[in-house]
């Protein structure tokens, strides 16, 4: 009876419940007409209030009140944004002094970014452990528990603004076990779940405007890890297995990253 | 770490979060005015803090720095609204709260409820639930991240989340307002042989 599992409906809907949890649940879900409506109107609630209740972004007011908390830094956001037609502008009304001026702002937009980099890698990298750790640990390893591409894909691009490349890996002991919805870098991300015989293996994805670049490598806290920037995608793959099998799930990954 | 590193260092982990932050104000104070003030002085708390941040989940870590920011003011400022509520009575069965009259099941009038009255119904929900609902749709945060900001158990948020929700398909499906009714033992009692 329903009245038994009140909180169950809901943490099934929230994909909170463990694996096992979750799958006695959709059993349940067959022969239980009462849950099975309650969680059709958890559904509907909850589809409802994220498709129509208001969102309150922070308004202009707010950002430049927040901007004036700052060392008084002359306007950095908004020059920076404008900058592109700002030099295409210069360009044209002072081509040879632009010339100059064009080219030590790309140098320096460049220098940065080069600098900031590494850095934003490195707490990205500490957030993607974070996320492995608390997901091969607790229990929510999965959203959508199926290695069924076809079940998993739509699953992911309904929750995300995107749709993920999604495939089976081209290795021996290698299986998708599903997905989830992870949040990396400020941003929800896809996060597709491979077993490698005894090892989690979880491979993040999410759309960047990077261009292509070759899968960088690392370990942290015992983890290895890689990412790479494929076909508008950047790629983030963690996991604990050794070298060797690691470098295979990631040229795997690559692979069917590039096919879709 | 001089001034300008602790800025860059706050603009780099709070700064992106800064629509949730001001969301969840919006949705707790239900002023624009009031909730631009509590961000601020949230995000002047968070600066101080920033020391102890120790890199992981910045959006929760400022969350929970608005949402205690926005509980003081409210004492402050609306004593009458921290209403005291029980968390013990337990949750509503999902189905003793609003029954289906019949004519229109629920789901069918939550799909079909418009933006007016959604903002309406998590308006008048009482804060704490109020705050969780918000957390979870809106912000989509899990269980575990809702109980670090909110500071309650993972139990209090599961509770409180299924009691939000029963208030609100209340609310939103009028139809089927609370009503006593005789409950057909034969139906319930229909899965176990």
């Amino acid at each position: 009876m329903s009245e038994d599992y009140p909180s169950l409906a809901h943490a099934f809907v929230d994909g909170e419940l463990d694996l096992k949890s979750q799958l006695e649940l959709e059993q349940r879900l067959a022969t239980d007409p009462a849950l099975r409506q309650q969680v059709d109107e958890i559904r509907a609630l909850r589809q409802a209030l994220r498709e129509h209740a208001g969102y309150h972004a922070a308004p202009d007011a707010l950002r430049r009140r927040v901007a004036a908390l700052g060392p008084a830094a002359p306007d950095l956001p908004p020059v920076a944004r404008a900058a592109p037609a700002d030099l295409a502008r210069r360009w044209l009304q002072w081509r040879p002094l632009a010339a100059g001026l064009g080219l030590a702002a790309v140098v320096m937009v460049a220098l940065q970014l080069a600098w900031l980099q590494p850095s934003r890698n490195d707490a990205l990298a500490e957030e993607v452990v974070a996320s492995h750790v608390r997901a091969t640990l607790g229990q929510r390893l999965v959203d959508v528990a199926s290695s069924d591409l076809h079940a998993v894909k739509p699953f992911l691009s309904s929750k995300l603004g995107f749709s993920p490349p999604v495939a089976a890996l081209p290795l021996e002991g290698s299986q998708l076990v599903g997905g989830r919805v992870d949040y990396l870098d400020g941003r929800p991300v896809a996060a597709l779940v491979y077993r490698q015989g005894q090892h989690d293996v979880d491979a993040y994805v999410w759309p960047s405007s990077e261009t292509d670049r070759a899968p960088a490598f690392g370990t942290a806290r015992g983890y290895r890890f890689a990412h790479w920037s494929q076909a508008g995608m950047t790629h983030w793959v963690i996991s604990d297995l050794n070298e060797r099998r690691f470098q295979d799930v990631v040229r795997a990954l690559q692979q069917v990253g590039g096919e879709r | 770490m001089s001034d300008d590193e602790t800025w860059r260092r706050f603009e780099a982990i709070a700064l992106p979060h800064l629509d949730a932050a001001y969301n969840l104000a919006r949705w707790l104070t239900r002023n624009d005015h009031d909730a631009e003030d509590v961000v601020q002085e949230a995000l002047v708390r968070a600066m101080r803090y920033l020391g102890g941040f120790r890199g992981e989940g910045a959006r929760p870590w400022l969350l929970q720095i608005v949402r205690n920011t926005c509980w003081s003011w409210l004492k402050e400022n609306r004593p009458a609204e921290r209403q005291a509520f029980d968390d013990d009575d337990g949750e509503p069965a999902w189905h003793d709260l609003a029954a289906p009259a019949g004519d229109e099941p629920p789901a069918v009038a939550m799909r079909k409820a418009d933006r007016a009255l959604i903002d309406q119904a998590i308006a008048a929900l009482p804060t704490a639930f109020r705050e969780v609902l918000v957390l979870r749709e809106l912000e989509d945060l899990s269980y575990a991240e809702i109980a670090r900001i909110a500071e309650i158990p993972i139990g209090t948020v599961m509770s409180r989340l299924a009691r939000a929700r029963a208030l609100m398909r209340g609310a939103l499906a009028p139809a089927v307002r609370p009503v006593l009714r005789p409950v057909p033992k034969v139906a319930q009692n229909g899965g176990t042989p």
